[in-house]
């Protein structure tokens, strides 16, 4: 289970080079990434973070991983603080994110037993792990190949299966349907379903993204973020009453792009 | 505790791994620097043996000796053999074509000498020219000799001691050692040596950081609940041991190099036996740890590989340059040299090939420099890993 309560962060702009005319001692410009978001993600449940590009869903995922440290807020995985006791945390999260760079010299399997052995696992352990993750992604051919030229897709099942080595019992991806084709979404889809359920764990997924159809399909339920807020939570139904749309795009619309004064 | 080992060690092995199927670039650096070492000192023993043939050979090039019938007697009595210098010998010495000076005699040379007009002999060379200028040295000490011969001769007629020309004897003695005369040709190996251990850490050290920033990798370690400095630690240590694995190749690839010396004289000078490797080695192992650490903590603030190497040419170039200021420096070793890394090592190599001890002071600045440039350099990563890791 994750909790995220009240969540800001800002960044101080960096200056690129000289500017003329700059005053000594000027307040430094600031960009508000995340401002206040708070949503509950719960086990055997899929949480979908919505939002449009820059609404600050990667910052607020880099804040779960421990990478960044919040302003304000509170985070915590199965009721460990993130800020307090990352390694912790962390031990508890497979995290998929953003950049999801592979090890071109290193076989798909030595990219995801490396993973587990820094999980502290034992080789044995994370070699029958990878062995158990590549039949369930349907990528048993790819383990033993070099991951450099691995298409899209191909990275991506590595990518994850590296994330889940440590079998977390929560998973959290960051778009992770970034560059995949209509197979390997519907894969990945199928493989989080499973993850959803008692046989696969009940695990606690929570992903991002600004695909709709990705929402409508898999999320149990969804938070829709936008200028760093979390601006409205529920299921897809009770997210279309809340508008009054039939269309979930809409309704997203609506959601997502409404002024910031409204916000206020 | 236990667990960060582990983590230091898993990222050890991967990252040394990783490194070693890199076959392209592990065998340029091999070729580079492993090889260069001793491919150059071959080629330099075999141009010292062509001096040394040359001095052998006892010849002398001369245009004119027909002009000269005492000069060409008493070059024979020298034992030299005369050689007719080829008519275009000027433009053969500016060619470099033709390795020797040669001696020009004027017409009517034989006649002016024995009515004392001091006629001019004409020893013409290149300086452009090595070979040739090399042996202009030989010519006119053969030519002097034959001047004070005849000198001699003229006051041993007129009844005057010929020491009356000579009132103080001069003998020269050389205080180097055979061990100190051969550092004037083995002087480049320390250079060599750094150099290899330099590229040995290069590569591995900007993939670690600044590749593993552009793959996109590094934000997905950092997923990992280990510690920062555990994962920079084993890279670190991975990165070192590549580097001080270059090292020992270099300095043993010295030890099958030396039999295959042309020159014998640069075989008795260049002595590096067993003893000797192992010393640079000492020398060496700590300065390819702190270039590693160095090396990461530059690359670490890039965000890609090509530009890390851009500002790692500063640290190649500084490594390269360092040790020229024992060159350029004729005071000799000043105690500051120990503080500068490589310059240090370079000092201290140097004295490894004059066979000269070290004291302990000597030993232990340039290891403790090398030791504080390693803890700096893996803090500075360490500290700058996360930041790295989202930007």
């Amino acid at each position: 289970m994750i909790v995220i309560e009240q969540l800001a962060k800002r960044f101080k702009l960096a200056r690129e080079g000289f500017s003329f005319g700059a005053r000594k001692g000027a307040a430094p410009a600031f960009v508000q990434a995340v401002s206040q978001v708070s949503f509950t993600a719960a086990n055997g449940c899929i949480t979908g973070l919505l939002g449009p590009n820059g609404a600050g869903k990667t910052t607020t995922l880099r804040m779960l991983a421990a990478l960044i440290e919040p302003d304000v807020g509170r985070l915590s995985v199965d009721g460990i603080d993130v800020v307090a006791r990352p390694r912790e945390a962390l031990a508890r999260m497979g995290v998929l994110s953003d950049a999801r760079g592979l090890y071109p010299r290193l076989s798909a399997r030595e990219n995801i037993v490396y993973y587990g052995a820094l999980q502290g696992m034992a080789a044995d352990a994370a070699n029958a792990r990878a062995e158990v993750l590549a039949g369930v992604l349907e990528m048993k051919t790819l383990l033993d190949r070099r991951t450099d030229g691995f298409s899209q897709g191909e990275r991506m099942k590595t990518a994850l299966a590296r994330a889940l080595v440590h079998d977390p019992a929560n998973i959290v991806l960051d778009e992770p349907t970034n560059g995949l084709d209509v197979l390997a979404t519907r894969a990945l889809r199928e493989a989080l379903r499973f993850l959803r359920t008692p046989e696969g764990g009940s695990k606690c997924i929570v992903f991002s993204t600004h695909i709709m159809q990705e929402v409508e399909r898999l999320c149990d339920r969804v938070v829709v973020i936008a200028h760093g807020r979390s601006v409205a939570s529920g299921s897809v139904p009770e997210l279309l009453a809340q508008t009054g749309e039939r269309d979930f795009e809409e309704a997203f619309v609506k959601l997502a792009f409404q002024p910031v004064e409204a916000l206020r | 505790m236990k667990r960060d080992l582990h983590a230091v060690l898993t990222v050890l092995r991967k990252e040394i791994v990783d490194a070693l199927r890199d076959r392209r670039t592990l065998l340029v650096v091999l070729a580079s620097s492993v090889l260069m070492g001793p491919l150059v000192l071959i080629a330099l023993s075999a141009f010292i043996a062509s001096f040394e043939a040359r001095a052998e050979q006892r010849e002398v090039f001369v245009a004119g000796i027909e002009h000269a019938p005492s000069l060409k007697n008493y070059f024979e009595r020298q034992t030299y053999s005369i050689r007719t210098a080829p008519a275009d010998f000027e433009a053969r010495l500016r060619a470099s074509t033709l390795a020797d000076p040669v001696l020009v005699i004027p017409p009517g040379f034989e006649a002016a000498l024995l009515r004392g007009e001091m006629p001019l002999l004409e020893v013409v060379s290149d300086s452009a020219n090595r070979q040739a200028e090399s042996g202009t040295g030989r010519l006119n000490r053969l030519l002097s000799g034959f001047n004070r011969e005849r000198a001699t001769l003229s006051l041993a007629l007129r009844g005057v001691s010929p020491e009356l020309l000579e009132p103080a004897q001069v003998e020269e003695r050389d205080l180097a050692s055979t061990q100190t005369r051969a550092t004037q040709v083995t002087g480049m190996l320390p250079f060599f040596v750094l150099m290899a251990v330099l590229y040995g850490a290069l590569n591995a050290a900007l993939d670690t950081t600044a590749g593993e920033r552009e793959r996109g990798s590094l934000e997905p370690l950092l997923m990992n609940p280990s510690q920062r400095w555990a994962l920079v630690l084993g890279k670190w240590g991975a990165v070192a041991s590549l580097s001080m694995l270059i090292a020992v190749l270099s300095c043993f690839s010295f030890l099958p190099a030396q039999w295959l010396l042309r020159s014998d004289t640069l075989q008795a000078l260049f002595q590096f036996g067993l003893r000797e490797a192992l010393l640079f080695l000492a020398v060496l192992l700590p300065l390819a740890a702190a270039l590693s650490a160095v090396l990461m903590a530059v690359a670490i603030r890039c965000k890609s590989f090509k530009e890390a190497q851009a500002s790692s040419a500063v640290v190649v170039l500084g490594v390269s340059l360092l040790p020229l200021v024992t060159v350029f420096n004729l005071g000799g070793e000043a105690p500051w040299h120990l503080w500068i890394p490589a310059l240090a090592q370079n000092t201290l190599m140097t004295r490894v090939l004059k066979g000269e001890d070290f004291s302990t002071s000597q030993v232990l600045i340039p290891l403790a420099v090398c030791v504080a440039l390693t803890v700096l350099g893996v803090w500075f990563v360490a500290r700058r890993l996360r930041s790295a890791a989202v930007r």
